[in-house]
């Protein structure tokens, strides 16, 4: 009997042992691999690097709508376009299992790079590969609403844009202030990363995917867009034959409207319709959509007679359905992700493009 | 007499629920259901478009119907194994066995959001093939979730015996050896299916969350969720029907399988 008992404990051990000894032991020789590999890479081109990333398989992105621009960076070198399932945060950069990892220039490349709690302290040991240098930029952060909300309340849309734009050019001018404004209104994340995140942002709304100086807030530029629709086509994957047909045939009428933007521009406009709207957020509180905080803050929505309650994102119910839904009023997404909600049969209407170039980049370790 | 009234019984045991679900379904492709729930077309597809979407993805479905099912029985029968041991490990020494399926139990309580992204973090190095160690650790966490519910019941199995029944034995100068094979393994069998109940079910909602948190792109899980956020709902409704005909399917084989064993067991 105790015979038995100790056997029976040793054999659990022993298999307990070999399963973390096992692993601890591949980890230290993938681990030797990584250094020499890093120490050859140091003077390779982007399109190098992508290839060999591609080929090991080792290309990062987040999926679930974000991975378009990678697919096209990927085609565009010849490589497939699978990518890893990278987590939402930049652990696997860290680690080596991802090489070339996405990363937003005003988020998880701020992590990467930055020595501020959470920062993975990496400074000017990394480089980057830009989508918009690539010509495969995507546009991102936008305002939407409803087709049949903008047709019903007009004046409540073009009050809301005047209002959010101001917020945005103040936002872009004064980034330390808005970081601190966006902090106090309930950030997700530090107030230093909050303040590297505003000046990345303004870099994104006042330059456009050439480079060139942006001074017209919320411009939805003919060219950029058509880009943008045109890549989604060829990348966006639906299933549904029917959404896949649809998607075919769209054209920049059946996604965006110019006509609120001027007005609200010219200040053309009357009493609101609607004076409690909200906007549904794509994330979490963070510098990212910190127009909107501070056009509250500031009062400019006060001043065309809106009431704006500000709903974070996040959670696994996109933006498009809360709009779609009438949860909401109006919401930020990425074109991208408006396009294949109206293929699908949503009735999605873009009302102001806020950035102006993209935001990802792949980040690599030089 | 008895032969043929239970053949009426289990004729409309299967012809209710039938019924049912064929009214269900009527009520979903007239939009009734719709009403009720106040929610339009395009967040409830028509039952059309769904299968239309089945029946023209079939092959890509298929592969993701694949690499579930591969999870899910792997996960599923290495949990109950290993669960079966801890059960006997457990009645071999009382002393540290309460103490260890607590633990195990333990486990049951974590939710899969939590445990999945920490067991993929741990497998990073099992494989370079992505693929592999994704596969890997969905394994991982659909066993982790048998593991529970089997070494609880089957603890029991082999513990809750007929009253003098191990006395018996006892004085028959059986040994532990016969004792197990006798009395405790016999006794355990339909605990074992109790178990089985809680963790086919299970397994197969840990399979689909866990896909969500794997590296590698593959199963149904994911597809309903990568869908959900592009918010193509009539194609994470197709996976969602393919989901629960998984589901179906495997705890129909697992009735099917209790029949077998425990009427043999009887007679």
């Amino acid at each position: 009997m105790k015979l038995r008992r100790t056997m029976a404990l040793m054999a659990a051990a022993a298999l307990i042992a070999a399963l973390l000894g096992g692993c601890g032991s591949e980890e230290t020789s993938t681990k030797t691999t990584e250094t020499t590999e890093t120490t050859q890479a140091t003077s390779m081109t982007d399109e190098e690097r992508i290839v060999a990333a591609a080929k090991e398989g080792k290309v990062g992105n987040w999926g679930l709508g974000n991975e378009y621009e990678i697919q096209a960076l990927l085609t565009k070198y010849g490589q497939s376009t699978d990518y890893l399932v990278q987590s939402f945060d930049m652990d696997g950069f860290d680690d080596g299992s991802i090489t070339l990892a996405s990363a937003m220039t005003y988020n998880e490349l701020g992590l990467v790079v930055n020595d501020y709690e959470g920062g993975y302290k990496y400074g000017d040991s990394v480089g980057i590969i830009d989508m918009n240098d690539h010509g495969v930029a995507m546009l991102e952060d936008n305002i939407f609403c409803k087709k049949s909300f903008a047709e019903q309340n007009p004046n409540t849309v073009k009050a809301f844009l005047s209002a959010s734009l101001k917020g945005w050019e103040y936002a872009c001018n004064n980034t330390e202030e808005a970081a601190q404004i966006v902090y106090e209104a309930g950030s997700s994340v530090s107030s230093d990363h909050q303040k590297y995140m505003a000046s990345e942002v303004a870099k994104l709304i006042k330059t456009d995917t050439k480079g060139n100086a942006v001074s017209d807030y919320g411009k939805m530029d003919p060219e950029a867009m058509q880009q943008t629709l045109d890549l989604a086509k060829k990348y966006i994957k639906l299933d549904d034959s029917a959404a896949s047909e649809k998607l075919g045939t769209l054209t920049l009428d059946d996604i965006r409207d110019t006509s609120y933007l001027e007005a609200a521009k010219a200040g053309d406009f009357g009493t609101p319709e609607k004076t409690d709207v909200s906007i549904q957020l794509k994330w979490l509180p963070q510098a990212q959509f910190m127009g909107y905080y501070v056009a509250k803050a500031k009062g400019y929505y006060d001043e065309v007679g809106l009431n704006v309650n500000i709903v974070s994102g996040g959670g696994d119910i996109g933006e498009t359905t809360a709009v779609n839904n009438g949860t909401v009023d109006f919401g930020v997404t990425w074109v991208s992700n408006l396009i294949s909600a109206n293929s699908g049969g949503m009735d999605l209407l873009e009302i102001a493009q806020i950035y102006q170039r993209s935001g990802l980049v792949l980040v690599y370790k030089k | 007499m008895t032969k043929r009234k239970l053949n009426f019984d289990s004729a409309t045991s299967l012809l209710y629920p039938l019924i049912f679900g064929i009214v269900i379904l009527m009520m979903w492709q007239c939009g009734v259901l719709h009403s009720i729930f106040r929610t339009d077309e395009y967040i409830l597809p028509y039952p059309t478009r769904i299968f239309r979407i089945i029946i023209e993805n079939f092959d890509k479905i298929l592969e993701n119907v694949n690499s579930s099912v591969f999870v899910i029985i792997i996960g599923l029968a290495a949990g109950s194994v290993l669960g079966y041991i801890a059960a006997i490990g457990a009645t071999v020494s009382p002393k540290f066995g309460k103490g260890g399926l607590t633990v195990i139990s333990a486990f049951n309580a974590i939710p899969i959001v939590a445990m999945a992204p920490v067991i993929m973090n741990w497998t990073k190095d099992v494989s370079s093939d992505a693929e592999v160690r994704s596969t890997v650790a969905k394994i991982i966490v659909v066993t982790l979730m048998c593991m529970a519910s089997m070494s609880i019941n089957a603890h029991r199995g082999l513990n809750e015996l007929k009253p003098f029944s191990l006395d018996l034995m006892k004085s028959y100068a059986a040994d532990n050896k016969t004792v197990f094979l006798k009395l405790r393994f016999p006794n355990s069998i339909p605990y074992i299916f109790t178990a089985l109940k809680v963790s086919v079910p299970g397994s197969v909602i840990t399979a689909l969350v866990s896909e969500y948190f794997a590296e590698y792109r593959a199963g149904v899980g994911r597809q309903i969720r990568e869908n959900i956020l592009i918010a193509q709902y009539s194609t994470a409704w197709a996976y969602i029907v393919v989901a629960c005909l998984i589901g179906i399917i495997l705890f129909a084989l697992l009735l099917a399988a209790e029949g077998i064993f425990l009427k043999r067991r009887k007679s």
